[in-house]
Formats: structure tokens, sequence, C-alpha cells
């Protein structure tokens, strides 16, 4: 019996440890001795930031956080000793190729795109200097108004200097949206002035809903800590023309727009079918009646 | 119908049907409780695999993003299409006044019955949150062929038990009557209770007659729409493979084959287990065999229909599909189905040696085989083949392999069916008795006297 469950224990653990021994992913040498062509320097680190960000962020989380997604195998972190580990081109050679439940992007992500990703990961690297510092966000506000006659989005961005003072923010990206069902789509960017303002005019062309009504969301970038100002139902894009059926807006038509013919042809088909059953059980009751005459 | 003369002659001749019949119901042997051992330790380990997906979700199935149907609908679609065999013979034979079809119409039924619910339950448990199925019914949309579809198996599944029952009451009345000890006191109560105090007058025989053909009459429609709206699951779409105006009428006459090819090998069975040799005649067999045939041709002129449409004009997702499936990795399945399952069987029964029992079964084996792999393949390669290419998704997600607990839960389908069908001919005798003896002109008087022998 013992025997039996020593068996049994060990053939578990080995299917527990065949996920692990999955993990060994082979470079051939000659792809993994390539060099990164795009020079290290600090727009490439950026460059590859912004690839990361729309890319890969969503599984492998933010460098030297630890905050992947919990998938099989666990998504590795960039700043880790197992990624650094990497040469450059081993990097590239499996962002390529993918395995598993990693995706290979050798379709989707050009292959200069592919070593500026390179060259991000490598700005974690313990042999080189890292060259975009990852600061703790500076405490920001944001003001913002619109001018719907003109279609116009007027800021003003502060931000907190080393004495705890508000002063205006210059030369700051500011990041223009529209919020949408499932977050928000980017209409532009601007800057912001010598005197912490912007102007920003909403292109013509921005699809509103069907009157033309947006939510317009200002933000800034990353690099600050501030509470984004949403402009509800701003009439400044042009209207949507929205079909009937999804008119109210729900992923599927509701039964409120089912198509008459379609609901007369269930109601009468399926009420004439239970109909007839119902008959039949009628006759069901009286075979029982039936018993009581001769 | 012959006529018979003398009341002993009746008599004795009654006694001899009602002690084959009950055959099914009295046998107590070792292999009835291995049989039943075997369906009830099946269905359980298939049904241990239904707790492991509800415990940890779909994702232990191999359904994903792209192919979002698997081994269910699959299965789904072939229990409803087996389920057909009951609205073909028990009702369109009966009504063409085909005499040799009555006794084989209750085996129909427990097929009919048996496969329906199976394909209920396998609906349900490709849900990912079964709990919420009552919402199908309170918050449902008229406009989703999904919401038609549960209608239908519903009511297909009401109107089968219906025509199981109804034809069952004059038997019940008379086997309550003639069985002694040697059944259960909760069994006769059973009789008792649905017998309904049947009497056998004119009627309550009126009554029945009506109560059938109204029932015959209305399952043709029911039998038809649910395979029909079950092809428009599928048709309803624009998907390579599905976009078809045929498939309403090209899933029944399939569902006739493979229908048929099931009851003949119940019948089969039947008549080796239970001694029914004078009942499920060679003629039977020979004009079930017959039956195949026919429907086979129709099948095989949809086929054609199906392929050779597509396949000349060769679309562009379309020829993507029709290359798997006629030299990818789906051809042994596709070709496998179409010759072995069906030019084959069409050619070999019509030699009249192939229309005995056994030859006859053992091919229905093979026919249900490819019946299988055909909702396979109708189901799972145009999952396979969406309009825009599969792409940046792991390699994984890009074919669909059945996972174990899949199997599992396929394994409880079909042994649950088998439980299904095995309870209902424990329960009642496998043919009609009183069709049986008016067949053989005993008059009806006779089959509510108390038995003489006992």
């Amino acid at each position: 019996m013992n025997r039996l469950k020593n068996i049994i224990g060990t053939a578990v653990l080995m299917m527990l440890a065949l996920p692990v021994l999955g993990q060994d992913w082979i470079v051939p040498d000659e792809q993994a001795a390539l060099a990164n062509p795009s020079e290290y320097t600090l727009d490439n680190v950026k460059l590859g930031k912004a690839i990361y960000t729309k890319n890969c962020k969503s599984c492998h989380g933010d460098p030297g956080k630890n905050n992947p997604l919990a998938l099989v195998p666990v998504p590795v972190d960039m700043a880790s000793e197992k990624m650094q580990t990497n040469s450059e081109g081993s990097l590239f050679y499996k962002i390529t190729n993918g395995k598993g439940v990693m995706p290979p992007f050798e379709s989707s992500i050009s292959e200069n795109d592919r070593w500026l990703l390179v060259s991000f990961i490598q700005n974690y690297s313990p042999g080189r200097e890292q060259v975009l510092l990852d600061l703790p966000p500076i405490k920001a506000k944001l003001l913002a108004s619109v001018n719907e006659a003109q279609g116009l989005v007027d800021i003003m961005a502060e931000y907190e200097d080393a004495n705890e003072v508000y002063v205006p923010l210059l030369n700051a990206p500011v990041i223009i949206s529209s919020k949408k069902a499932f977050g928000n789509l980017k209409i532009g960017e601007t800057v912001t002035n010598d005197q912490g303002r912007a102007i920003y005019t909403i292109p013509e062309n921005t699809m509103g809903d069907e009157h033309g009504y947006l939510s317009v969301v200002v933000s800034l970038s990353e690099e600050y800590e501030a509470a984004e100002v949403i402009l509800d139902k701003a009439l400044v894009g042009t209207a949507k023309e929205v079909p009937e059926l999804i008119r109210k807006g729900v992923l599927w038509s509701t039964n409120n727009n089912v198509s008459l013919w379609v609901l007369i042809s269930y109601i009468l088909s399926t009420g004439g079918a239970w109909m007839v059953i119902i008959y039949v059980i009628v006759q069901i009751v009286k075979i029982k009646k039936y018993s009581r005459s001769s | 119908m012959q006529k018979t003369e003398s009341p002993e002659e009746s008599r004795r001749k009654l006694d001899k049907i009602v002690s084959d019949l009950t055959r099914s119901i009295l046998l107590k042997d070792e292999l009835t409780r291995f049989w039943f051992f075997i369906l009830i330790m099946f269905a359980g380990v298939g049904l241990w695999g239904w707790i492991l997906q509800i415990k940890n979700g779909l994702g232990v199935t191999g359904m994903g993003d792209y192919i979002s149907w698997g081994l269910y609908i699959a299965n789904f679609v072939f229990f409803v299409a087996i389920s057909l065999v009951g609205l073909l013979i028990s009702s369109v034979l009966q009504l063409l006044k085909i005499s040799w079809a009555k006794p084989v119409s209750r085996a129909a039924e427990q097929i009919a019955i048996a496969a329906v619910a199976l394909a209920g339950i396998i609906i349900v448990m490709d849900m990912g949150r079964p709990d919420r199925l009552l919402n199908i019914f309170l918050h449902g949309r008229y406009a989703s062929p999904i919401v038609w579809d549960l209608t239908v198996v519903s009511t297909y599944l009401a109107i089968s038990l219906l025509l199981f029952y109804i034809p069952l009451i004059p038997d019940l009345a008379l086997l309550h009557e003639r069985m002694g000890p040697e059944l259960p006191t909760w069994k006769r109560k059973l009789y008792k209770v649905l017998a309904l105090g049947w009497k056998g007058n004119d009627l309550q025989f009126k009554t029945v007659y009506h109560a059938l053909r109204v029932l015959m009459i209305l399952i043709i429609p029911v039998g038809l729409s649910i395979h029909t709206v079950t092809s428009w699951l599928f048709a309803a779409t624009l998907r390579p493979g599905w976009d078809s105006t045929i498939f309403g009428p090209y899933f029944v006459v399939g569902a006739f084959v493979a229908g048929t090819g099931a009851l003949i090998i119940l019948m089969y069975v039947y008549r080796l287990r239970y001694g029914l040799k004078e009942y499920y005649t060679d003629m039977h067999f020979d004009r079930m065999g017959k039956l195949l045939v026919l429907v086979c041709l129709v099948y095989l002129y949809f086929n054609i229909n199906e392929f050779f449409v597509p396949v000349y004009k060769m679309k562009l997702a379309e020829g993507v599909h029709l290359k798997t499936l006629f030299s990818g990795g789906y051809a042994f399945m596709f070709w496998f189905a179409q010759i072995v399952g069906l030019v084959l069987p069409i050619l070999l029964i019509q030699l009249k040696f192939f229309r005995r029992p056994l030859p006859l079964s053992l091919i229905s084996v093979v026919i249900l085989l490819s019946a299988w792999f055909k909702r396979y393949l109708i189901v799972i390669p145009t999952m396979e083949h969406p309009f825009l290419p599969v792409q940046n998704v792991p390699e994984s997600f890009h074919h669909y392999k059945p996972t174990s607990t899949e199997m599992l839960i396929m394994l409880f389908s079909f042994f649950a069916a088998l439980l299904i069908i095995s309870i209902l001919a424990k329960l009642f005798p496998v043919i009609t008795i009183w069709e049986v003896a008016e067949e053989q002109g005993i008059d009806k008087e006779y089959l509510t006297e108390k038995s003489n022998t006992q």
C-alpha cells in the first residue's frame, strides 16, 4: 500500500514539475549571438518603453515591480535576473518567436521596434547605466474647460515644487482622450506653454455620440500624479449615425428590438405546439375518467 | 391481421406474448447487474469531470477565444440527430400504416427520449455558469437561435415522453393484472398509478388512438424543427462551412441516418438479450436495412450538394476550410465519414446478406461512428477558420484539441443515455404488448383478464 502511495506521489510530483521543465527556452546559438543594431540611448529606451507599454505590459507588468498577470508560467519581470541573463540576441529571438502562452510578435511589431524593446529591457540590466530612471511621480493638478462654439479645450497645469507649493507646469505633454465604454480613446496630445497653459483644438472629424456629444478626458503623462479631468457631454464631436437596433447602446439587441415576424413565428409555433400537447394531456385525463364508464 | 377463433387459443397466444415481452423486466441475472454497474460507474466518473469543470471553470476544456464550440456542441448535435428516429419510426411510418414498424416504435421512442434528454443536459454542461440556466427562460431573447433551440428541445422531449407513455397505458394495466409476486411491489404500484385505472373499454381505446394520432402528426413539425433549428445555430452565421441554405434538410436527413443506425443496434441487442427473435424477425431487419439505404441515399445527395457547390466556387475563406477537410488535418475523418460511413453502407446493404441482423448491426455501428465524426467535422473545422485570420495568439489557440475533462463529460453523456434506455427497458416492455396481440388477432377483451396460467 505504501509503495503504491509512493508511486502515485512521485507521479503527481512529476506532473507538477512538467510545466517547470517546459520552461527551458533554447535559442539557437547564431540567434543568441546577434547584437542590438539600435543604439543604447535615452531616446531609444523611451521609444522602447512606449512599445513595451502597448504590447507587453498587460502581461509582464512594470519592470522591477513584480506585478505580472497570473498566468502559467508566470510572465517574467523585465528587471529580474532571469530576464537579464538573456543576451541581446536571445531577447530579440524570444520576442520574435514567442513560446507557449507568450505570443510571437514577428508579424505585429517591426524588426526595428523589437530591437528597441531589447534596448528598453537593457535599461534594467545590472551591467549598464540606467538611462531612463523610474522616478516617483510628481504631484500635479489639472484644470480644464471646453469651449463648445470653437471646439477648444483650455487646460491649466500646476505641479508641486520642492517647497510643496503649486506652481505652473511648463512644457509638459497633456493627453486629450475621449471616454469610451471600455476605456479612454486618445484623440491627441499638446504641450503646456511657458505659463503652464495649453489650448487644444478638437479635430473636426472626432466622432461623438448620436448627437455629437463627447466626454473629453484631459490627463498628464505617467511622470505626474494628477487626477484626470473629465469634461462630460461636451458638444464638440460630429454626430454618429446609430442604427436603430443598437440605439439603446446594449451589446446585443434586446427583446424590444426583436423583429415582429420573428416574434410572431416564435409565439405561434411554440404556442401551437404546446396547445396540442395540453390537448393530449386532457385526453389522458379523459382516459382516466372513462375507466369509470363500462 | 390474422383471426384467432377459440378463446383458449387466444389466451394461450397472449400468455406467450406476455411471457416473451416481460423478459426485459423480469431478467435479474448477473449480466444485468454488471451492465447497470458499468453504466452507473462510467456515468459517475464522467459526472466527476463535470464537477471539476464547475469548480475550475471552462478553462479546463480545450475551447478558447477562437474555437469556442468543441466536443460538447458536436455531441449535442449528435444526440439531437439520434433522437429524430422517434419521429421517423413512431410517427411517419405509423401514419403511412407500415405495420412492420409497430413493434419497433417503442425502442425508437426510448432512443428519442434518452437522446433528447442528453442533448439538453449537454447544453447545460457547455455553460460556464449552469446556475444561470433559468435566465434563458426569464430573459431570453426571441431573436436568439439558442432560445429557439431550448424551446424545441423541451417541446420534443415532452412529445416523445407522451408518445412513449400513451401506448404504454393498456400494457401497464395488463402487467398490473397479470404479474404476481415476481415483481417488486413498488413496480406493481407504479404500474397501477400509471395505468390510470385502465379498463380497456371502447371509449378508452378510442381516446388512446385519437391522442396517438394527434401526437404523431404534431411530432412531425416539431421533430423537423428541432433539428432544423439546431442547424440554424450554424447556418444563421456567415462562417465558411456553415453559411448554407440547405443546412436544415441536410441535418434532418443526416439525423435519420444516424437514428436508424442506432435503432438497428438497439433492436439487435434486444433480440439477442431478451430472446425476441419472433418479434424482431429477420424481416424487420431486412426492412430496416432498406429504410437505411433510402435515408443514406438521400443523405448522400445532400452531401454532394453541400460540398459540390462551394468546391466549384472555392471562395477564399470557404476554400481554406474545404482544403483542410479534403486534404488537410481532417481528411481522414472526412473521407471515413463519406466513404466508409455512407457510400459503402449504401452499396453493401443492397445485398440481401448484409440486411441480416448481425451484418446490418455491425454496419450500423460504423454508420453511428461516422455520424459522430460528421458532427465533429461540422462544428470544429469551421471554428478554426474565422474570416479574420487568427494571429498574435499562442499556438494552442489556433487548433482545438479536446481535453481529458471534455472526454470525461462526453463519457458521461454516452453512458447516461444508455442508462436511460436500460432503465426504460427494465421498467417497461420494449415492445407494445397489446399492439402485438392485436396484430395476432387476439381480441381486446382478453387483454384485461387475469392470467389463467398463474
